[in-house]
């Protein structure tokens, strides 16, 4: 192929030029390079044109893309085409990835490599979610990129564990390789990397499209929360060689969910799946239902794989429910033991927690130090996951006692112990009690 | 009594405290003659490009595929650099030296023998078929063709993606051709820079396609079969190989077997 060198320069298309610096990475169809541009840094995808089947066609589809631009700022969008030179290679810029986001790949080995600069040696670094909320988080963000990619009328195509930077602090993300995002129902040659395809691709009687992102997005998904793949357990660990003819039958004709309810061909082996195994059982139900429903009805029917607004909404609710017990144990709250009312206790320290119900959702929210409360769930027809409205806290003057701090803009009216109501304010709080009532507007949250 | 029956539980059901994914293997086997005609720049272009290549492939499985080298060196005697494959983030190339006669066969032989899963591939989970990557300067001394039947028998050296590279003028293609089953994916190099360029193009190009997921076709139409898929990486290594090779400028240095 034809590379380029350190130092070259690169004409874009709508002028100036962009200098080599170095090689940031290689892919199936190109190079990336450190490029400067008008006095900027930048990442230069140049292609192997041999590698692709209809450049033209490619090169406009990015063009188009350019010209949207991004559905949202969780992409790392392609931002200027060069021009072709005489091979007729061409690429294009994009913002590099800023500092504090680590790829996926580096996040489900749990540890990066990091070279010497002297010797060259490797050393490996953890690679770790800074808390189980920057886990949940990430995963509503990745769920929301691809909702409003859909929703702009675009497919990814070939979704995998190479698509992603996270930050690991915050559960950020950074939908990244985005040149291969088409129209829907469009394609320009790039099938994906099976274990990640939907089966229909695997087996080539469909192209990539909106559908087969979401059976990919599963996927990601899964990996992610159960760090593992959902289709590889017995079955597919008796091949020993994994040859092309076992990826076709594990990942296309033949594929079998490693937890399907009416087939126990393909469990997760000890040994090799613990964390499939681990995980499958601290996750809630309806969080284990949603991926069963993808990854068995969903398998050959696109129609039944579960759609992002309803993983928005149930990663919502597994977010909600995560409780930090002030011993130190991080899980959700189906982990703890109910006490029969609207009250939990953990197991290992004792304490009791209560939770609030709300009129809008058909699931109670944990009450404990710290704990936050989210747009999405205190304001009406809204699904804004990340701003927060309330919290709870400690009473300054009364250690131990618990209280709900309003972070909204909004006039909330709340029941306080002598039972009458009383407006509360932006940064204003009242106590947790046991006949607590908040109305937020068109939405009530109770206690009982 | 429940409390304490409690405590003394390990409460694991931190969503956080994961092991690393499973991942898939793959081993690369280096097979290198280090008999005495491959002394002076042959070995000192291999030693040199191999160390160069070590930190080039490091990331070349991701987050799939846990790859790991194994050398097999074979003069008068045979010997492994280590005792057992080494992953890639770990390997250190161990400069080698050239001395004695040319025992391919018996390196086939105990090639053969390693290609196992009670031997180097012994991982529990699942593994790549290997990538066998052959380096000679000459004919074997040895009667090989014993060695390669036996190989010819081993389903891991059946699947394996396989590469010879012939350097200098006694190297011979067509016996290379036999053991990789394809004149295809057997290179030849004549001078220092091209066996340097050489060793590095071919070791990424196999050892990528041998550490991913099989690729499907742009022009595909209608259900793929087995016979589609069978062979499919071999048939990209072949293309990838011929590619490399005619893209290789023929350098005008001196041949390796001109001038001694």
């Amino acid at each position: 192929m034809l590379e380029l060198k350190v130092g070259q320069s690169v004409e874009i298309e709508y002028g100036g030029f962009a200098r080599v610096i170095k090689v940031l990475g290689s892919g199936g169809q190109g190079i990336v390079y450190l490029v400067e541009f008008n006095n900027s840094h930048y990442a230069l995808k140049w292609y192997d044109v041999s590698k692709i089947a209809n450049p033209q066609a490619f090169r406009k589809n990015i063009e188009t893309n350019i010209n949207d631009g991004p559905p949202s700022n969780k992409f790392l969008w392609p931002k200027h085409l060069t021009k072709a030179n005489e091979n007729g290679g061409f690429g294009y810029l994009m913002d590099l990835r800023p500092e504090g986001y680590d790829s996926f790949v580096d996040i489900l080995n749990m540890y990066k490599l990091v070279i010497d600069p002297l010797t060259g040696a490797a050393r490996k670094q953890p690679v770790q979610f800074r808390s189980l909320f920057a886990l949940v988080t990430a995963v509503i963000n990745i769920v929301n990129a691809f909702r409003q990619l859909h929703r702009a009328g675009k497919s990814y195509q070939d979704l995998n564990d190479g698509g992603f930077f996270i930050n690991i602090e915050t559960g950020d993300v950074l939908v990244c390789d985005c040149d291969n995002i088409a129209p829907d129902g469009y394609n320009f040659g790039i099938g994906g990397k099976p274990g990640y395809m939907a089966p229909e691709i695997v087996r080539g009687i469909s192209k990539p499209d909106v559908q087969t992102d979401k059976y990919s997005l599963a996927v990601v998904l899964f990996k992610l929360l159960f760090r593992g793949d959902p289709m590889e357990g017995e079955k597919v660990v008796k091949d020993i060689c994994l040859t092309e003819a076992s990826e076709l039958k594990h990942y296309g004709k033949e594929a079998v969910f490693v937890f399907d309810p009416n087939n126990n061909t393909n469990r997760p082996v000890r040994g090799i799946h613990d964390n499939v195994i681990k995980f499958w059982g601290i996750y809630p139900d309806y969080i284990r239902q949603a991926f069963t429903y993808t990854f068995t009805a969903g398998l050959a029917d696109p129609n039944k794989r579960i759609i992002e607004n309803e993983w928005q909404k149930l990663f919502t609710r597994l977010r909600a429910e995560i409780v930090s017990c002030q011993c130190g144990r991080t899980t959700f709250l189906s982990a703890f033991e109910n006490l029969g009312d609207t009250t939990y206790r953990c197991q290992r320290c004792g304490t009791h927690f209560p939770t609030l119900s709300f009129s809008n959702v058909d699931y109670r929210i944990p009450i404990y130090q710290n704990a936050r409360l989210y747009a999405c769930i205190t304001e009406t027809a809204c699904d804004d996951f990340s701003r927060i409205t309330g919290e709870v806290i400690e009473n300054r003057l009364k250690k131990g006692m618990l209280g709900i701090r309003n972070m909204s803009d909004k006039v909330w009216d709340v029941k306080m112990p002598d039972g009458n109501f009383y407006h509360i304010d932006y940064e204003k709080g009242f106590p947790i009690w046991e006949d607590l009532e908040i109305k937020f507007g068109d939405i009530t949250a109770k206690i009982k | 009594m429940k409390e304490m029956l409690e405590k003394e539980l390990d409460f694991d059901d931190d969503p956080l405290n994961a092991m690393g994914v499973s991942r898939k293997s793959l081993v690369i086997f280096f097979l290198i003659d280090t008999s005495g005609s491959m002394k002076g720049t042959k070995m000192g272009e291999l030693n040199t490009a191999m160390e160069e290549l070590v930190p080039e492939i490091r990331r070349i499985g991701e987050a799939d595929t846990d790859v790991k080298v194994a050398v097999l060196t074979f003069s008068t005697n045979l010997a492994w650099m280590y005792s057992e494959p080494i992953s890639i983030e770990e390997f250190e190339w161990n400069r080698l030296a050239a001395n004695g006669i040319t025992n391919m066969g018996a390196a086939f032989e105990e090639l053969n023998i390693r290609l196992s899963r009670n031997s180097f591939l012994n991982s529990p989970s699942l593994s790549f078929a290997p990538v066998i990557f052959l380096m000679t300067d000459g004919y074997p001394s040895d009667n090989y063709r014993d060695g390669l039947r036996r190989l010819n028998e081993n389903s891991w050296y059946k699947y394996a993606l396989k590469v010879a590279l012939g350097i200098g003028k006694e190297a011979n293609d067509e016996m290379l051709a036999e053991f990789t089953n394809s004149p295809d994916t057997v290179v030849h190099a004549y001078t220092g820079g091209q066996l340097a360029s050489l060793i590095k193009k071919i070791a990424v190009t196999s050892s990528q396609i041998g550490s991913k997921s099989m690729t499907l076709s742009d022009d595909t139409i209608g259900e793929i079969g087995v016979d589609d898929v069978t062979d499919s990486k071999q048939r990209q290594l072949e293309k990838e190989i011929q590619d490399i090779v005619k893209a290789d400028e023929f350098s005008k240095d001196i041949p390796f077997d001109s001038g001694w």
